[in-house]
């Protein structure tokens, strides 16, 4: 009798979903500020400096991983390796890193058509695209796994080659400087994370995968392509453009790249790049945290009403919910232009939670020696310890990062006040919310 | 209540209730569930709408299910929600993200909030 699963994802779905996740439209913006803090063409080190750092934190992931397979992922391994309470804080912050990076992307989408497509306002392609994913979503229709794949592979691939285009037809390489990270390489690598942010969130996915090995490898195949691609990216983009302030005013990195690589075929190829890369990042965003937000509603740690489920047994209001925080987000975003304060956060964020892996993979292997895991870290104990030292330094480092020297670091202002509402709702109101609920006998929700 | 009583009561609540059949009438599974303390088998097969559940192992499952036989048998019962012990790591699932919702959609829909 055949006793395996009936349908499981291929190592291939791994390297996508991994890469896909990562690669959002910010990250073009993110390369321009990175390459404002090495102070031109050197970005593509600290973009590198930072993959290899990730790397540790993608060995942290794929021990906890294979620890405790489970779609819950750092909800079930904080919850485990620290307590309850500091997962619940912790889950709060990260799946709003997926509303920054929905608004993020959204600020891009907006600039490139205004750019592409003058006659229509920004502000009504940002809502009209959310709300055709918003639909989509609400209506059950989902983006097949195999769009995302190609999406991913197309977008890392279309980088990869432009740069190399664009690098091989500028004249006198050799004039610059490719390895002076300058004094502010620490501010830069911190940033350089957020370039590689969301390659973990391939690991809710680990109950699709039979081999326990697919994840990992997926996740390590994707931050080298992530590396390669980014790395290059910045490099042509800083070689043609060398003033990465006049550059970061622009707005619209990748439409320069593709106009000196290909002209105008170029240039309309990356808008539609960063279209698709865009509806994506909302489609596996929205998808991905409204299921969340359903699983803390059914855990009663958020009221009842996120678990309420339209016809099609979708998680209708937290759906929406998110999608209406999203376009609130984008449009303070875009009429502000603080789109760094987003960058920074985020960056800030993901280098906190790697931080928080290195700590979990230490403490478990304290309060669970004997259960069984199929990948281990290396240099345990000192390397997870100290990787979780760089990481919070880094975190801080991004969240300190103001968007203009000298001025207000926004990020930090932003994040603390996340984290004290966090607590004082895990503390005050999930005691009252569980307290309330009663199990009801053949009650359904669906509304 | 053993797992099997559970399980018997569960398949009488999906099939008593018309909107369940109607919601269930495009979804064929095969969900094997795995006891770790007892290592006693049991089986979930939801058939176009019409579930049933036995001892044992079941061929080509599309879903798998691990946990203490008292989660089980709590879950399917309607005493606990699938998602209190599967936030705490208590319980495992092995299967495709769709059919593991449409589970606890089930749940929720027999056994309320």
């Amino acid at each position: 009798m055949q006793t395996g699963l009936s349908r499981v994802l291929p190592l291939r779905t791994a390297v996508s979903t991994s890469a896909g996740l990562a690669s959002a439209a910010v990250n073009f913006l993110a390369a321009v500020e990175v390459a404002e803090y090495v102070g031109g063409q050197s970005a593509w080190l600290a973009i590198l400096i930072a993959g290899c750092l990730i790397v540790f934190a993608g060995a942290n992931f794929a021990e906890l991983n294979g620890f405790l397979p489970s779609a819950a992922a750092i909800r079930v391994w904080i919850r485990r390796g620290v307590n309850d309470q500091v997962s619940m804080v912790s889950s709060f912050i990260y799946v709003l890193t997926v509303v920054f990076v929905i608004a993020a992307d959204a600020f891009v989408l907006g600039r490139t058509f205004s750019r592409a497509v003058p006659g229509v306002p920004a502000l009504i392609w940002i809502a009209a695209l959310l709300g055709v994913v918003t639909w989509m979503n609400f209506r059950g229709i989902k983006v097949a796994g195999r769009v995302q794949d190609i999406n991913a592979f197309v977008l890392l691939g279309t980088l990869t080659v432009f740069s190399l285009i664009v690098l091989a037809r500028t004249p006198h390489l050799s004039r610059y400087h490719y390895w002076a990270l300058g004094p502010h390489w620490f501010d830069a690598v911190a940033l350089g994370i957020f370039i590689f942010a969301g390659f973990e969130w391939v690991t809710p996915l680990a109950e699709e995968f039979q081999d326990a090995r697919a994840i990992p490898q997926g996740m390590f195949i994707a931050l080298g392509c992530i590396a390669i691609a980014f790395g290059l990216f910045s490099l042509a983009l800083t070689v043609v453009y060398p003033h990465a302030a006049a550059l970061k005013s622009s707005l619209i990195p990748q439409l320069l790249v593709g106009m000196r690589a290909l002209g105008p075929m170029g240039f309309w190829w990356m808008t539609i790049m960063t279209l698709t890369t865009a509806m994506t990042t909302f489609n596996g965003g929205l998808l991905t945290a409204s299921r969340f937000l359903y699983a803390l509603a059914r855990e009663r740690i958020l009221p009842r009403w996120f678990a309420r489920l339209n016809g099609r047994l979708v998680p209708a209001n937290g759906l929406l919910a998110l999608a209406g925080v999203s376009l609130v987000l984008a449009v303070v975003v875009y009429l502000t232009g603080q789109y760094t304060v987003l960058i920074n956060a985020g960056a800030g964020v993901e280098s906190l939670m790697y931080a928080m892996s290195s700590w979990l993979v230490i403490s478990l292997r304290r309060r669970e020696p004997a259960r069984a895991r199929p990948f281990h870290v290396l240099g345990y104990p000192v390397v997870p310890a100290l990787m979780a030292l760089l990481f919070v330094g880094l975190g801080v480092e991004a969240l300190l990062t103001p968007a203009r020297a000298g001025g207000i670091p926004w990020a930090v202002i932003f994040f603390g006040i996340l984290f004290i509402a966090a607590v004082v709702y895990v503390r005050r109101v999930v005691p009252r919310i569980k307290a309330s609920s009663r199990r009801p006998s053949s009650v359904g929700s669906l509304s | 209540m053993t797992l099997l009583e559970a399980l018997e009561k569960f398949v009488s609540e999906c099939n008593q209730n018309q909107r369940l059949r109607e919601m269930n009438r495009d979804w064929t599974r095969r969900i094997q569930l795995e006891p770790e303390d007892t290592g006693d088998l049991h089986y979930l097969v939801s058939d176009a709408g019409l579930v049933s559940a036995g001892r044992g192992p079941v061929e080509n499952p599309d879903m798998l299910i691990q946990a203490k036989e008292a989660i089980l048998t709590a879950v399917f019962s309607g005493q606990m929600t699938p998602t209190e012990p599967y936030n705490a790591g208590e319980l495992l699932v092995k299967g495709h993200q769709d059919d593991i919702m449409r589970l606890d959609i089930l749940s929720l829909l027999i056994w309320g909030e």
